[in-house]
């Protein structure tokens, strides 16, 4: 009787402890991936089946979980557009338009196979709750399941690298159960402050046969903002912030 | 081995060169920067001899299509000293058709911002200034000369302004705040073109994000023009499903109208407002639907009245309907009610940067419309290029109908440096 209530207890208990486990790893793989507040350089590659690339460079700035600014420094066609993100809410700066409009997480500023949410990507504990954690023999998989509808991807399916505490691979679902997209993050390297981050970031999808997108981390240095900065008026000046 | 070695070599170099990133370039950025475009565009109009505007346009030409040739270029720079900007725009066009040759050169924006804190603003010079959420036109917009609903993308020419921009950011709710005052001089050499009355004008927006809601209170001040208040917001409904909306209230606004073949002035309280939808579609195709009304606008009467005098008029009147017109008749969408309609389809048959859109305006007073497909393709490193047809329907005496083209083809080819 007392083995039956022991069982019974771990049986409640355990579930939850493993739990909290995952939430914690999942903080750790945010952290590790990026400073909480940071400002960031970082070039996107679409590159078609063909093999024509095209590429775009990014200055970026974050604050908190789930505040980005991001600004076009290249190509010239798109330079001075930036695009902002406050949690659910994503708008698009043109200037010749001149005025923010809003636009989804589902859509890409660029084109290619990284969407919006990719591009202005906040924690990943900001969206998604850590469901289970097993650990393999490289390290661990995260069971992520997006917090509410608005998120772009339903669930993820994150491999962990257990040295680092970083995403070696990422899968994306969708509601359906239908895989979106795969992320790969590789080719650790020392921004600065001692901890080493993935500086490659590669994606493909079943939706855009042979395509690939490729992000390249160039610089990610901790940086703290005024909250102002990551306003609507503030997208037409985002280049103000560059060099100070 | 020395050839796979040598296979091995080349493949690490480009593999190392597909990931390199050289930062120098960006990091320390120029405090002078110079960009822009410059721009071909090839037209094509179809004539309708038949139309009544044909008369005021092309009158005794006996003409039946135009070609039509434009460069433009378009050039924005800056200079930043510490917290301190100027920056300016000029843009350019040179066109040549088979009628006149015609180039002309204005300073869009030329302005000093001074930035003493990411919170505060000040700007002073000429800015074009844009307020509002439509698409295709905007209510609310207060200080800004009107866009163009068939290319709202276009840049416009600014005013001259003294304005301030002051943030605040207090997180809940009520997430942030923002006020934007301005003075807009009005004076026979500065703003001459904003309004009849020469003084002092002043504007303001005051914006606020409330539960993801952004929301607009705007307001001017009676001067050079009519004093009039407004409001617009924008949120999403759904992820892929965004709602905006503006309304301005406009105290004794003053119409040129023509009363019995004389002109007169007529004085009334407008309303007018906007509501729109964008959609985006699974399969990537965007859809914004808006809707315009405009007591400011020409009711089917008035423009029926003005469009059948410009139709049996004689050679002699032409010239003094042709200012008439100018004075709003045959400024683009002026009547009351109209729909805009614009879809767009993203990357289809797996072609990535190829855009194909199809932009309808209707006009809901006389029920012509215009209809203008798209095929936009921005692959190219810093080209793009765009193909549009536009063709107009309707009956002689209304808005699209009248028109003096009644087919029109467009390619241009703009590239960015």
């Amino acid at each position: 009787m007392k083995h039956l209530a022991v069982t019974l207890l771990l049986l409640v208990v355990a579930p939850r402890v493993y739990a909290i486990d995952a939430a914690d790893l999942l903080r750790q793989v945010d952290r590790n991936l990026q400073p909480e507040s940071y400002e960031m350089y970082r070039k996107l590659i679409n590159i078609e089946p063909d093999g024509r690339r095209k590429e775009f460079v990014l200055y970026s700035v974050k604050k908190g979980g789930d505040k980005v600014l991001a600004l076009f420094l290249d190509p010239p066609s798109e330079k001075g557009r930036s695009t902002l993100r406050l949690g659910d809410n994503m708008w698009l700066y043109i200037p010749n338009v001149g005025k923010p409009l809003r636009i989804t997480s589902l859509q890409s500023v660029i084109g290619g196979v990284f969407n919006n949410a990719d591009i202005l990507r906040v924690d990943f504990a900001a969206e998604y709750d850590a469901e289970s954690l097993e650990e393999t023999s490289n390290g661990y998989t995260l069971q992520l399941k997006a917090k509410n509808t608005t998120v772009a991807y339903d669930r993820l399916v994150m491999q962990v690298d257990r040295k680092h505490k970083v995403p070696v691979i990422i899968e994306a679902y969708a509601a359906s159960g239908m895989l979106i997209k795969t992320l790969r993050y590789s080719q650790m390297k020392d921004f600065g402050d001692g901890r080493p981050r993935p500086s490659v970031l590669e994606t493909d999808s079943p939706l855009y046969k042979d395509y690939k997108s490729i992000m390249i981390y160039a610089s990610i240095k901790a940086r703290d903002l005024p909250d102002e900065v990551f306003s609507l008026n503030y997208m037409g000046r985002v280049d103000d912030l560059r060099g100070k | 081995m020395a050839v796979v070695l040598s296979l091995c070599v080349t493949l690490l170099a480009h593999a190392a060169d597909e990931f390199s990133f050289d930062l120098s370039a960006y990091t320390a950025p120029s405090p002078f920067e110079l960009h822009g475009y410059a721009e071909l565009r090839q037209e094509y109009q179809s004539l309708d001899e038949d139309s009544p505007l044909y008369r005021l346009n092309f009158a005794d030409s006996g003409r039946d299509a135009l070609n039509r040739s434009i460069a433009a270029l378009e050039l924005s720079g800056s200079y930043r000293n510490g917290d301190s900007r100027i920056a300016g725009t000029w843009h350019g066009e040179q066109q040549h058709d088979e009628l006149a040759d015609h180039g002309a050169g204005r300073l869009y924006e030329l302005y000093l911002a001074h930035q003493p804190d990411a919170g505060t603003t000040v700007e002073v010079g000429k800015r074009a200034v844009k307020w509002g959420k439509g698409y295709a036109w905007n209510p609310v917009g207060f200080i800004e000369r009107p866009k163009d609903p068939n290319d709202p993308e276009l840049s416009r020419e600014g005013y001259v302004i003294a304005a301030a921009d002051f943030i605040h950011t207090r997180g809940g709710d009520l997430h942030t705040l923002a006020f934007t005052p301005v003075l807009l001089p009005v004076t026979a050499s500065v703003n001459d073109d904003f309004g009849q009355e020469t003084g002092l004008n002043a504007a303001a927006k005051l914006y606020l994000l409330y539960r993801d809601i952004d929301i607009d209170l705007l307001w001017l001040s009676n001067g050079s023009r009519p004093g009039r208040i407004g409001l617009d917001f924008s949120t999403n409904l759904a992820p892929n499903f965004e709602i905006h909306g503006e309304y301005a209230y406009i105290h004794d606004h003053e119409q040129k109208v023509l009363d019995a073949g004389a002109m007169i002035t007529r004085s009334y309280d407008a309303q007018t407002w906007l509501l729109g939808l964008r959609y985006l579609s699974e399969r990537e195709t965007t859809w914004i639907v808006e809707y315009y009304h405009d007591d400011r606008g020409y009711s089917e009467a008035q423009m029926q009245d003005f469009l059948g005098r410009v139709d049996t008029a004689s050679e002699a009147m032409l010239p003094q309907l042709r200012s008439i017109g100018q004075t709003g008749y045959t400024r683009p969408t002026a009547m009351q009610d109209y729909v805009y309609l614009r879809v767009a389809q993203k990357d289809p048959f797996d072609i990535l940067y190829f855009t194909p859109a199809l932009t309808a305006i209707g006009n809901l007073d006389d029920d012509s419309w215009s209809l203008t497909p798209e095929l936009l393709y921005t692959g190219i490193d810093d080209l793009e290029l765009r193909l549009r047809a536009t063709v107009l329907h309707g009956d002689r005496l209304s808005e699209f109908g009248a028109k003096p083209n009644d087919r029109k083809i467009e390619l241009r080819l703009r590239y960015s440096f």
